[in-house]
């Protein structure tokens, strides 16, 4: 069990996704900012290889050019530019069979009520069964397990693997 | 003076051989297949994102990467611009294919005719900009960008569609693309 003294801090859910990320190998980093990432983008620009991307579909291009290099990227977004992204991924990275992670904040489901992302928060996981890409929510306590078990999938079985992300699984408030 | 896509892409791939190379979706794909090259990468669908991709394979393998795009796919997507634009250490070079139509789904008129695509790159970021509309031109602009490549380079190239039918489409094989191409750029040890 993890104690707390006066000086030390329980790790962050967010501390241990970026350790479990960077542990297993995991890079270049590619992301649309996001309010749920925002404290794991944050550690990943002062500690990683992260680009910051415009537009959620072009990182996924950006990414699979850099998995073509041999590389095991990693794409971050929100479910909203999931959705701009499922082109990308419908007909180059699953057709081609590009190995890449995705890291996909969940707007829309709880404790996010945004009207304007429920659509989105409903259809998340429908799309990626249907794309075929296998996924798991990411938790801080989980991470070092299930970053171990997404570096397989990517690096040995060659597929492209998600993570999704509770809205509150970092420090964000609806 | 004209040239049509096809001379275009043979020019080129004359002019930089062996280069990592990736080639938009539709004819300009097909046409570039024909060669069935290992440092070709046909991108048949995911249209507007031949730049990013390139620009992901120059960012982590190091390597001059040539992508040659169209104009149809350029104004579909221009964001991968931005990345590229911004990163004066790119090794990359980005080729329009410009003949003002949407060839592979019929000929319809693209929407670009008012658009200063070298503008949109230089906005971007892009110190190095052409235009070329001949065999002569392209070549001669391709052999001394490469001479000394010192920053990402956008060659928008004048072309006419062409009138002799296309080539067949790419094989339905597209991991086999990914593999051939993969093993192409790793490292040399």
């Amino acid at each position: 069990m993890p104690h707390e003294t006066g000086t030390e801090r329980p790790t962050s859910s967010e501390s241990a996704v970026y350790e479990g990320l960077t542990a297993n190998g995991f890079g270049p980093f590619f992301g649309t900012p996001c309010g749920v990432l925002a404290p794991l983008l944050s550690l990943l620009e002062t500690g990683a290889d992260y680009h910051v991307v415009a537009r959620e579909d072009n990182a996924v291009g950006v990414a699979a050019g850099a998995s073509l290099a041999g590389a095991a990227p990693v794409v971050l977004m929100q479910n909203s530019g999931f959705g701009q992204s499922v082109n990308a991924l419908a007909s180059l990275v699953v057709p081609y069979r590009i190995p890449m992670l995705l890291v996909v904040s969940m707007r829309g489901t709880p404790p996010d009520t945004t009207t304007e992302n429920l659509p989105m928060g409903r259809l998340t996981e429908p799309v990626l069964e249907g794309l075929g890409i296998d996924y798991e929510y990411l938790t801080g306590e989980g991470a070092a397990r299930q970053m171990e078990l997404a570096g397989s999938v990517v690096k040995e079985k060659r597929q492209p693997f998600a993570f999704l992300i509770r809205p509150d699984e970092f420090a964000w408030k609806a | 003076m004209t040239m049509t896509k096809t001379a275009a892409v043979a020019v080129a791939l004359a002019t930089a051989p062996g280069l990592p190379t990736v080639f938009t979706t539709g004819f300009i794909s097909r046409i570039g297949a024909v060669s069935a090259q290992r440092n070709h990468f046909y991108m048949t669908g995911s249209m507007g994102l031949a730049l990013s991709l390139g620009t992901g394979i120059a960012l982590s393998s190091g390597r001059t990467t040539l992508v040659v795009d169209g104009d149809g796919s350029l104004l579909m997507n221009p964001v991968g611009l931005i990345m590229a634009g911004a990163r004066q250490d790119l090794p990359l070079i980005q080729l329009v294919l410009d003949d003002g139509v949407y060839d592979s789904t019929g000929g319809q008129c693209s929407p670009g005719r008012s658009v200063d695509l070298p503008a949109w790159a230089r906005a971007c970021g892009f110190s190095r900009t052409h235009t070329v509309d001949s065999e002569e031109g392209l070549e001669k602009t391709l052999r001394s960008e490469l001479e000394n490549l010192g920053a990402p380079v956008f060659v928008h190239c004048l072309v006419t569609a062409d009138t002799t039918p296309p080539p067949p489409r790419v094989t339905d094989h597209l991991e086999g693309i990914t593999a051939r191409f993969s093993e192409f750029l790793q490292p040399q040890t």
